[in-house]
């Protein structure tokens, strides 16, 4: 039960359990579960187990007795000590090598720890040095009487030269390894006295160990100063319940808007997810600046959401983070359902917040919602802090106070402090915790989880908040300067109301709004009416609302929505209302969804070449008008635009420069110039294109440039063939010319000697220039075989000749 | 306490519920150390603010009894960190202490070595301390008294002045017993006018804020007989400055020949001067010409009158004067230039403050009803303005000639009333003025004009009087109970507050005064409006908003 390791996965024998339950990693992380006494005990029981110095005295049996006197132990916490015996034996770290029935720990008969314990344990247990076998004192841990080695310890001392005995004091209690004091002249004396006299032991050149014998007969033969039987008590304020519970329903309520104030913040605008996985520093610091807190509370705000499923990373392209289904749930239920998920999810949730923004092995930031940031031990601590803090009701343990009663927990394996202190704030944030102490809602949480029950914590979770909750309050003082006060924690439908029609001012145990114009618009917006508004709030207001609030309701709801906004593509104007009734009503022209917009304007969801086309279709002739209302020619509607996207206009030059009796001539010849040439070229291109695709797919693809390059080399030879011949020349060690782009996106060829291929990189030999240079892969835009002369078709037929592919590439 | 009256918020707002029975004790007990910040009907706002803390650690209020307090009226449990925030700020203050020195003159002195090391590291205080005395004093130069504390006080270590005012010249002072303006009849301060000297004079230098009309002139004649010392009065303008003047002769002791006015007029130096700012901050060739006044005498007391338009140079030289004692007199401590700080580090803190439904519930200031009436501008009139550039909309918005007809509307409502119209726009006054066929008063009217025109007013002569910004302070107009307001200077609060507090003296015949502002709907004239109206609304005069067409309707 103790050590779970030790069944997974089945031992075979026990020969084999026996093994595994004696070796070093099995009992590492046994030693590391064990508190402060349990430790205690392992030393003690080591040190007095050990073989008397003297090979020739007998070996006493390591009893309780012994072993309480060892560790002082005070007559109270006796039982305490035989507990952790009891507890020890039966992880079998500690064996009862007596004869009697082991199942009764008080009447073990020879305590000793398992076999390789010792090593786990480290060189100095108890912070005793090497047993020394010569020593002058005669004195077995396991000899009758302690009272005669210090006797002899003392009568030897009589002699020491001043500073010995001090030098002893210092290492007593242990470590027991000290410095060789050089300089100081007593010191050294002494310390040579020392070492003369085997009192203490020289360990190397600069270090002195004192000897296990010298020390217990120091200590009085007892192994430990006192027993670390309780746990340290910290010195920290209390607190009075009602203080704790107000301070936790605060924090928990405020935990809860601010994660709803996410989920809202999010619906609207969802952030995008980082490459890694994270968060960006961007989004988090504008959700800090929204919310209105630091930035790691907002990031924990943020994890919160996302343990508890509230948000997800919707892995579509590009990510962002989305509020799930679950989340729009969540924002439904009561206060108390709320938080009761969030600290659910909590409890159970392995994530690190707390390490935000620090970096880490390999200097990248840690970004909040980064998916590795989980970490298996955290809520095994969380359970820990909180047991703690239960354990001490009232007390307000600071983040050290906890660090040093976990200490005692589990010495061998101390929590990070910036853990504990990531823990305490965020129990703090949440309400677990009020001013530091636990709270009820806190103790809910220590609950032991039923099993097969899945909502039964969540229930429980629930209660505890609504025993910690202000009552509700329903009533709304209104009042003149268009201010309104909740004097308590408001009831769910009056919170939405002051959320939809008002802006708050202050918070806390009551809340002040204020009704402004634009958040009686936001209320609109959401689709209320004035009236609606006015009702809800004299429904909540005990006295009648003041004139001003009322007027600015209405006068707010009289400008809401004055301004209206649509959408269309393009329109039709007419003079005559009829007309355009007509159109409306007209079946065929029912595919442009026409809408009346004013009496003379209709709306419609189409371009405007479209709409006239199909006017034109139906008989009727409809002119263009530009934004100035002028009447423009169709052609110039068109040409307009291809000229500007040709990246030329000479239009507007052009036109100012004509009359404004023919807009756009001038401009439409020069556009027509354009796509004539261009069409030409255009013409040329596609057969080249064509040709070269059906080379490529004829042809190996190696040879498929040498084909297209003479003996005008044209077209873009395609890369992996590209790469190709720049391979087969630097292995035939032939010359080659290389297209490259320059950074101005200019083409240049030059001849050159290919030498290396690697790394995204080409080096090559320039012969005119006799240098070398180093070109990336993705500026080479083609590489042509050999043109030696600067004629290039001069060299066609031998070019021809050099390869064999002959798939006849055609070139226009 | 399960059911008290205040409710503590996390921000350092305090919530304190009017109607609720134990809310008058609660106010007494919090009023020492919170600030009033609103005072609507139901619930009024006060707030925790290191100032008002530290002031009153200065009157001798510790940590402790402030968290009692907050504890004992708290209705929910108050959140801790506030009470450790308390306990902290009010720690801070005293660590640094200017005394007396008796061969070093004026010293500070810490008590905390540390505090001292790290104000005199700031870069704010070189210049104004000279020789280090030792580890824990450093010498003080006499004329950098208020810079320094002005100083200390941003660096959050704010100092204990322990050094003490100068005694200043003595001159008897003393309030007449009668009233010679009422038939001899006897009179004494108000409640409230006591409480304020009395508190103004155990704090030593401060501000006293009172509603318009509740006497503050009576606060400063009740300071001078406390003081019996010569005094400075330091007044608006010239009007106010013989209004000044008679109410002392008619209260006090004071004879006419030991009252002085120095203004740009007169130039005299008496035991009591009364002087404007306008003349104190008159420069000739870069020099203030006036600055001996101040060291002119002894002063014993210097008063500011609506302290809420102290000019800045004024505030340099009042920071010389920090060996005096210094009282600010006002309605309304909003600075639209949100200097209020810095009137409270050089004048003093705020000694005593009255929500003005307070003195109204008391009888001793006239109740008013304020209306907001919205003119909806005729389509011609909508599209002028709709073109207009950006600087001339409220311009265009305020003087809607529309508005003439309102004021005609509203004049006629009131008719054996004292109806003041005011505005910003002398064009728009003038225009008034012949409508109303009333004399008009602005910036232009000589003083000896404008005094026999108010003289006539108050008198009954005329009842109908159009003024610009002129009027907006200081003048006294007793029986005038109607103010029309066509147009302002944009968005002040203190100005809106100020054109009330001309109607608010107490009618004798106990009648409501009407408060009437005339706004042209959907312009910025009612952004302005609503700006305006925000100190007002916050002491608790809630606006009525009627339409223009409404209007006789509503009569």
């Amino acid at each position: 039960m103790q050590r779970p390791d030790l069944a997974t996965p089945s031992p075979s024998t026990l020969r084999s359990l026996a093994a595994r339950a004696t070796s070093r990693t099995s009992l590492d992380r046994a030693v590391a579960r064990l508190d402060a006494l349990e430790l205690q005990v392992l030393d003690s029981v080591l040190v007095l187990g050990d073989q008397p110095s003297a090979p020739a005295a007998p070996r006493a049996p390591v009893t309780i007795d012994r072993l309480l006197t060892a560790l002082a132990t005070e007559p109270a916490d006796a039982p305490l000590v035989r507990a952790a015996v009891a507890h020890l034996l039966e992880g079998a770290l500690l064996w009862d090598r007596g004869t009697s029935d082991s199942s009764d720990p008080s009447a073990a008969t020879d305590l000793a720890v398992a076999p390789g314990l010792s090593e786990v344990l480290g060189p100095y247990p108890a912070g005793l040095g090497p047993a020394d076998p010569s020593s002058p004192l005669d004195h077995a841990p396991s000899g009758p009487s302690p009272v005669d080695a210090a006797t002899a310890l003392e009568a030897l001392l009589t002699d020491a030269p001043p500073g010995a005995r001090s030098i002893l004091d210092a290492l007593t209690w242990g470590p027991p390894v000290g410095v060789a004091p050089r300089a100081d002249p007593v010191g050294r004396e002494a310390a040579t006295w020392l070492l003369r006299h085997r009192l203490l032991l020289a360990s190397d050149e600069r270090h002195v160990v004192l000897p296990r014998e010298v020390a217990l007969a120091l200590r009085g033969g007892r192994t430990h100063a006192s027993t670390a039987a309780h746990p340290p008590q910290p010195d920290a304020p209390h607190f009075a319940e009602d203080t704790i519970t107000a301070e936790a329903a605060r924090a928990a309520q405020d935990a809860v808007r601010l994660v709803a104030h996410l989920l809202a913040l999010w619906q609207a605008s969802p952030p995008s997810v980082l490459r890694a996985g994270g968060l960006g520093v961007r989004d988090l610091r504008r959700l800090a600046t929204t919310l209105e807190v630091d930035e790691p509370t907002a990031a924990f705000v943020a994890e919160l959401a996302l343990a508890t499923g509230l948000v997800v990373d919707d892995g579509e392209d590009p990510p962002s983070f989305t509020v799930t289904l679950a989340g729009e749930d969540w924002l439904d239920l009561p206060l108390a359902s709320r938080w009761a998920a969030l600290a659910a999810a909590w409890a159970a949730s392995g994530r690190t917040p707390w390490t935000i923004g620090s970096r880490d092995e390999r200097g990248t930031l840690r970004a909040a919602l980064e998916p590795d940031l989980s970490r298996p031990w955290v809520p095994r601590l969380r359970f820990d802090l909180l047991s703690a803090l239960a354990d001490r009701p009232g007390q307000a343990l600071g983040p050290a106070d906890l660090l040093e009663v976990l200490r005692w927990g589990s010495p061998r394996a101390t929590p990070p402090a910036q853990a504990v202190e990531g823990l305490v704030r965020e129990a703090a944030l949440l309400g677990v915790t009020g001013v530091g102490a636990l709270a009820p809602t806190g103790r809910a949480l220590l609950l032991p989880v039923p099993d097969g029950a899945v909502s039964a914590p969540e229930t429980a979770l629930v209660h505890a908040l609504e025993s910690v909750l202000p009552p509700e309050v329903d009533e709304l003082l209104v009042q003149g300067d268009l201010t309104g006060i909740v004097p308590g924690r408001p009831s769910g439908a009056l919170e939405r109301l002051l959320e939809d029609a008002a802006d708050v001012e202050s918070r806390g145990a009551a809340i002040t709004v204020r009704f402004t114009p634009e958040s009686l618009t936001r209320a609109f917006d959401a689709g209320r009416s004035a009236e609606d508004l006015l009702t809800e709030l004299a429904a909540h207001s005990r006295t009648p609302l003041p004139q001003p609030l009322d007027y600015l309701v209405r006068d707010t709801a009289r400008r809401h929505g004055r301004l209206r906004v649509g959408t269309a593509s393009s329109y039709v104007r007419a003079e005559d209302p009829a007309l355009l009734t007509g159109l409306v009503e007209d079946p065929a022209l029912r595919h442009l969804a026409l809408f009346r917009v004013a009496p003379t304007v209709l709306a419609a969801l189409v371009p405007a070449a479209t709409l006239q086309a199909a006017l034109r279709d139906r008989g009727l002739a409809s002119m263009v008008e530009g934004p100035d209302g002028r009447v423009v020619r169709t052609e110039r509607v068109r040409s307009t635009v291809r000229s500007r996207v040709g990246g030329r206009r000479p239009l507007d030059t052009a036109t100012r420069g004509r009359s404004a009796v023919v807009p756009g001539t001038a401009a439409r010849d020069v556009a027509a110039l354009d796509t004539t040439a261009r069409r030409e070229r255009y013409a040329e291109l596609v057969p080249r294109l064509r040709a070269a695709d059906d080379a490529a797919l004829a042809a190996p693809p190696a040879s498929a440039s040498r084909e297209a390059a003479p003996p005008v080399p044209r077209g873009t030879t395609e890369p992996p063939a590209a790469l190709g011949l720049l391979r087969d020349a630097i292995d035939a060690g032939d010359h080659v010319v290389l297209e490259t782009i320059d950074p101005t996106g200019q083409p240049t060829r030059r001849r050159v000697k290919p030498l290396v291929l690697e790394g995204g990189r080409l080096r090559a030999l320039d012969p005119a220039r006799d240098a070398e240079l180093t070109v990336a892969v993705h500026r080479i835009a083609g590489v042509f075989t050999d043109v030696p002369a600067p004629t290039v078709v001069q060299d066609d037929t031998s070019d021809v000749a050099s390869t064999d592919a002959s798939a006849g590439a055609p070139n226009d | 306490m399960a059911d008290g009256p205040l409710i503590v918020q996390s921000d350092k707002s305090l919530l304190l519920e009017v109607d609720h029975p134990l809310s008058g004790d609660a106010r007494r007990a919090i009023a020492p150390f919170a600030e009033l910040e609103r005072a609507p009907e139901h619930v009024h706002t006060y707030r925790l603010t290191p100032l008002g803390l530290w002031n009153a650690r200065a009157a001798g209020h510790d940590a402790e009894q402030v968290v009692n307090v907050l504890l004992q009226y708290s209705r929910y449990p108050v959140p801790h960190a506030l009470l450790v925030d308390v306990a902290e700020t009010m720690s801070r203050y005293g660590r640094l202490q200017l005394v007396a020195h008796p061969t070093h003159g004026l010293v500070l002195q810490a008590t905390d070595k540390a505090v001292l090391a790290e104000v005199l590291k700031s870069k704010r205080t070189a210049g104004l301390v000279g020789e280090r005395l030792g580890d824990d004093s450093v010498v003080v130069h006499p004329s950098e008294r208020g810079h320094l504390k002005q100083v200390l006080l941003k660096l959050g270590w704010p100092a204990e002045d322990l050094a003490g005012y100068v005694d200043g010249e003595k001159h008897p002072i003393d309030l007449s017993p009668t009233d010679p303006a009422h038939e001899d009849k006897p009179w004494a301060m108000r409640p409230y006018q006591q409480q304020a000297v009395d508190g103004f004079w155990h704090g030593g230098s401060g501000v006293v804020v009172l509603p318009c009309g509740a006497g503050k002139t009576i606060v400063g004649a009740g300071a001078m007989a406390k003081s019996g010392t010569t005094t400075l009065i330091l007044v608006t303008n010239t009007v106010s400055a013989r209004q000044w003047r008679d109410e002392l002769v008619r209260r006090t002791t004071l004879t006419e020949d030991e009252i002085g006015e120095y203004s740009g007029a007169r130039k005299e130096i008496k035991p009591v001067t009364i002087a404007t700012y306008q003349v104190l901050t008159t420069k000739r060739k870069g020099v203030y010409t006036h600055l001996e006044l101040l060291d002119a005498r002894d002063w014993g007391l210097v008063v500011y009158d609506e302290v809420h338009l102290l000019p800045a140079p004024i505030f340099r030289m009042t920071a010389d004067l920090q060996a005096r004692r210094r009282l600010g007199l006002t309605a309304t401590l909003v600075r639209e230039d949100g200097r209020e700080d810095e009137v409270f580090s050089l004048i003093g803190p705020k000694r005593y403050d009255a929500p003005w439904k307070d003195i109204e519930a008391q009888g001793y200031i006239a109740p008013a009803d304020c209306v907001e009436v919205r003119l909806t501008l005729p389509d011609r009139d909508r599209m002028a303005y709709a073109t207009a550039e950006p600087e001339d909309k409220y311009r265009l918005a305020a003087t809607a000639p529309g508005k003439n007809r309102v004021v005609e509307q509203i004049a006629a409502a009131h008719p054996d009333d004292q109806v003041l119209v005011i505005g910003q726009y002398l064009d728009q006054l003038e225009e008034l003025g012949e409508h109303l066929d009333a004399p008009v008063i602005t910036g232009a009217t000589t003083v000896r004009e404008r005094q026999r025109l108010f003289e006539a007013f108050r008198s009954g002569e005329i009842n109908r009087l159009v003024v610009s910004k002129v009027a907006n302070f200081s003048i006294d107009l007793p029986e005038a109970s109607v103010a029309i307001q066509v147009s302002g200077s944009f968005g002040s609060r203190q100005e809106e507050a100020q054109r009330l507090g001309r109607i608010m003296r107490p009618k004798q015949d106990g009648r409501t005064a009407h408060f009437y502002a005339v706004v042209s709907r959907d312009t910025v004239d009612q952004d302005f409006a609503a700006h305006r109206q925000r100190f007002l609304a916050e002491q608790g005069y809630a606006y009525r908003i009627v339409d223009a067409e409404d209007l006789d309707v509503v009569q």
